[in-house]
């Protein structure tokens, strides 16, 4: 099969295999009533081909939305229960909160936490607020001096502080700080302690 | 509304289908065609005369669907003047592979002729 074609034909078609190797498959082959040969169908053709990648490309940005909505989605409800986990202030007796801290505490942390911790002492008018850091390896070295202001707060809404499970690291930090003095921070070894003490001393307010 | 059916005969008294094809064929309407032909439908293995207009064009879902019509018509004679849709014919019989119950014609009479030479 031997068939003459035009330069300029060859060139259009050119220009366009070109545009769509870089991405774009919007241009299309322009076809002519006179162009009656075999070259035609090789015209439609790639016409065709570039009507399917644009389908493909379509398809493809349309998965990669969903795809990115539910990422978005997933990272917001992750955002959240991390937040809930983060600050689990449990109410273990009436007007006493229990605050367990697992793992490590920043500002960011020590932030929310705080926000969180002293508007449940002020809604349920708590008179003790446990915190338990045992299960905190390190608090960042800026992170300290803002616990402690928590800790300040929570005296200043009139509820007493007990800190428990303070690993010998922490100790070092919170005397370096110099705030066992001034703070009215109690620390007793384990939460069970701070039950027991703060249980006591509500038995013998009440007797 | 790109296809318009019409049952009539052949020059020798065979039923036929004729479709007249023109604008946009969507996978809706090939699969329309699809329905008439159907195991059980009332085409179902006729002679088709299809006589397809300048500028007729096929949506990529038409052109991909078309080819599973092959075993389901006696014969088709398709009716082609523009070399744009002839081309377009072309490239989904290429789909098909072998197709010797389709053919194109650049007359109806050639086409009937051809319809009713077939033993289907």
């Amino acid at each position: 099969m031997s068939v003459t074609i035009e330069g300029e034909r060859v060139d259009q078609l050119l220009r366009i295999i070109v545009a769509a190797a870089t991405g774009d498959y919007e241009l299309r082959v322009p076809l002519v009533e006179e162009d009656d040969d075999e070259f035609l169908e090789v015209e439609l053709g790639v016409n065709y081909l570039l009507e399917e990648l644009a389908l493909g490309k379509a398809k493809s940005d349309s998965q990669r939305q969903q795809l990115e909505a539910r990422a978005e989605e997933l990272a917001h409800q992750q955002s959240e229960l991390v937040q809930a986990l983060s600050t689990p202030v449990i109410a273990v007796w009436p007007g006493v909160l229990a605050l367990p801290l697992v793992g490590r505490v920043d500002d960011e942390r020590a932030a929310q936490i705080t926000a969180v911790l002293l508007e449940r002492v002020a809604a349920e008018r708590a008179t003790h607020v446990i915190i338990d850091l045992t299960g905190v390896g390190t608090i960042a070295g800026t992170t300290m001096p803002a616990l402690l202001r928590m800790v300040r707060a929570i005296g200043l809404l009139g509820a007493g502080c007990l800190l428990t499970g303070i690993s010998p690291a922490v100790a070092q930090q919170i005397v370096a700080l110099g705030a066992e003095g001034g703070a009215p921070v109690r620390a007793l070894a384990q939460l069970s302690d701070a039950l027991a003490h703060v249980l006591a001393q509500k038995g013998a307010l009440r007797g | 509304m790109p296809f318009f059916y019409e049952e009539a005969t052949t020059p020798q008294n065979r039923p036929l289908l004729r479709i007249l094809a023109r604008d946009e064929v969507t996978l809706a309407d090939a699969e329309g065609l699809g329905a008439r032909i159907e195991v059980g439908a009332p085409n179902h293995r006729w002679r088709i005369l299809s006589i397809v207009e300048k500028g007729t064009e096929y949506s990529a879902g038409a052109r991909k669907y078309f080819p599973s019509l092959q075993p389901k018509y006696g014969a088709i004679a398709v009716v082609v003047t523009s070399p744009i849709v002839r081309a377009a014919i072309n490239m989904m019989m290429r789909l098909t592979g072998q197709a010797p119950n389709l053919r194109l014609f650049t007359t109806e009479a050639e086409g009937l002729a051809w319809l009713d030479e077939l033993e289907i």
